[in-house]
């Protein structure tokens, strides 16, 4: 049997449930496979050497100045998500809005791990609180204009590199798309408080952190990007933008 | 303090060229790794469906539903199994939690032609009631009226259960629960006739929570190995201390 040629996705094999199972069990054998080797890549991940963070931040956020060091609140690790959102822009990156709608949630339950989550941005810290009002977002946020930091971690191009179409991004020299990219480093602190730089990551390396891909990979239909041009993500709006 | 935070203590420290050198070499393994992702995701739609024979109906805000009125228009229904016995005053607090992390995406998904529901057996008004603390918005919708739970394996039968076998993640075993989680897909053709396409149980619903991925990414990692179970640390978003 075949699933009616009127739809979307034609002539789909449909089979009885005891075959349906047959192939299902199969494929689950290959699913626990792939899940043992994230578990053995986040394994590996955690033997990255670390590097000491020497140059002092301070940040603009809804207490004031804040080191990064105060960042971690009482915990040892930071989590940080590079929330693109230039000085001269009056809303966040649409994209980054997007892997905001799959974070909010979770800061309460990292925390509870040793860990907290923080979102920075370039943009003054009065754009992004009023944006974050805006999106009914509920993460802390905090802007880095005053500093160096997003250069210092890849995720701000300075204007000559934008010009001349050449900068050190995701771990390599190769052309900026503008200012900002998307990006996640994370942090920890030791006893005697010092801060140590343990790892980021950058563009697709972002994807992992983004539920919604993650449902969509199991959909039939799956991500369905093909035909959205050069960028696979233009059907990403704002969740207050859609409007349908 | 714990043994494992003095070991982290000596964590290897380098100089920002060395560290630069060890994380490309890691990022080509982290490459390969996303580049199986998408293999497994390909072959994943590769699956044969099946077709649904039988009429559930569930009790959703605006009264009686069916399976086809939960597409909301879409093609594709992704269906959150949430775990809610009738007896039980809360939602699983595990549930909950993977809660906390999809609340925020059925305008996207919606989108990308699919409707996304949480089904519990527990009746509406406790799913509501218990919605409204937690501050949630995704829609949820009991299958009190139907076989529902039990046809996907969300629910087992107290026979079931004594039985000592029960068919859950692809596989007979023990089962002393009444409810466990899972994820099923649905697809609606135009001439409106409904295939199961997907399910995924236990630990094949990990990835769909972003906090661990996020926490993969963190040098403890989950830091779950000295607990009384993986997920004893977990509480309800409104019930952590600290």
């Amino acid at each position: 049997m075949r699933n009616d040629g009127s739809s979307d996705i034609k002539n789909h094999a449909v089979v009885a449930s005891k075959e349906w199972l047959a192939a299902r069990t199969v494929l689950l054998a290959k699913e626990k496979e792939f899940t043992r080797l994230r578990d053995e890549l986040s394994r590996q991940r955690r033997e990255l050497p670390w590097e000491k963070v020497e140059k002092p931040y301070a940040f603009d956020g809804p207490n004031g100045k804040q080191t990064l060091a105060q960042l971690f609140g009482k915990r040892r690790q930071l989590i940080v998500y590079h929330f693109m959102f230039d000085p001269e822009w009056d809303a966040g990156c649409k994209h980054c809005s997007f892997w905001a709608d799959n974070f909010n949630g979770i800061p309460r339950h990292v925390e509870h791990r040793d860990a907290a989550f923080v979102a920075i941005s370039r943009g003054p810290y009065e754009k992004l609180a009023a944006y974050k009002k805006r999106m009914g977002w509920s993460f802390n946020w905090v802007s880095s204009l005053h500093t160096d930091f997003n250069y210092d971690y890849y995720v701000t191009s300075t204007p000559e590199e934008v010009q001349k179409g050449l900068g050190y991004l995701n771990y390599t020299m190769q052309k900026p798309y503008g200012p900002e990219t998307v990006g996640i480093s994370v942090f920890y602190k030791d006893e005697a408080g010092d801060v140590f730089h343990t790892y980021s990551c950058y563009r697709r390396g972002v994807d992992m952190l983004n539920a919604a891909y993650h449902y969509m990979d199991l959909l039939p239909k799956g991500r369905d990007e093909a035909d959205q041009g050069p960028n696979p993500q233009a059907w990403v709006q704002r969740h207050d933008e859609y409007t349908d | 303090m714990k043994k494992e935070t003095s070991n982290i203590e000596k964590h290897k420290v380098v100089s920002h060229e060395e560290w630069l050198a060890a994380r490309t070499a890691f990022l080509a393994k982290e490459k390969d790794f996303t580049r199986l992702r998408d293999e497994l995701s390909r072959e994943r739609r590769e699956l044969p469906w099946e077709k649904v024979e039988k009429a559930y109906t569930f009790d959703a805000p605006n009264g009686k539903e069916t399976l086809a009125a939960l597409f909301e228009n879409r093609s594709q229904l992704i269906v959150y199994h949430f775990m809610f016995a009738p007896a039980w005053d809360a939602g699983c607090k595990h549930c909950s939690f993977w809660a906390d992390n999809f609340n925020g995406l059925p305008v996207h998904l919606k989108h990308r032609d699919a409707a996304f529901v949480a089904i519990s057996r527990a009746p509406l008004a406790k799913l509501e009631a218990f919605k409204k603390r937690m501050g949630w918005s995704f829609k949820w919708v009991s299958s009190a009226p139907s076989d529902f739970n039990y046809d996907y394996q969300a629910s087992f039968t107290p026979e079931q259960s004594k039985s000592g076998a029960v068919f859950y993640n692809y596989t007979k075993a023990p089962m002393d629960m009444s409810d466990r989680e899972g994820v099923s897909v649905f697809f609606m053709d135009k001439g409106g006739a409904i295939f199961h396409t997907y399910s995924s149980y236990a630990r094949g619903i990990d990835i769909l929570n972003t906090a661990y991925n996020y926490l993969d990414l963190a040098p403890k990692g989950r830091d779950e190995d000295n607990l009384e179970f993986s997920q004893s640390w977990v509480q309800y978003h409104d019930q952590y201390k600290d």
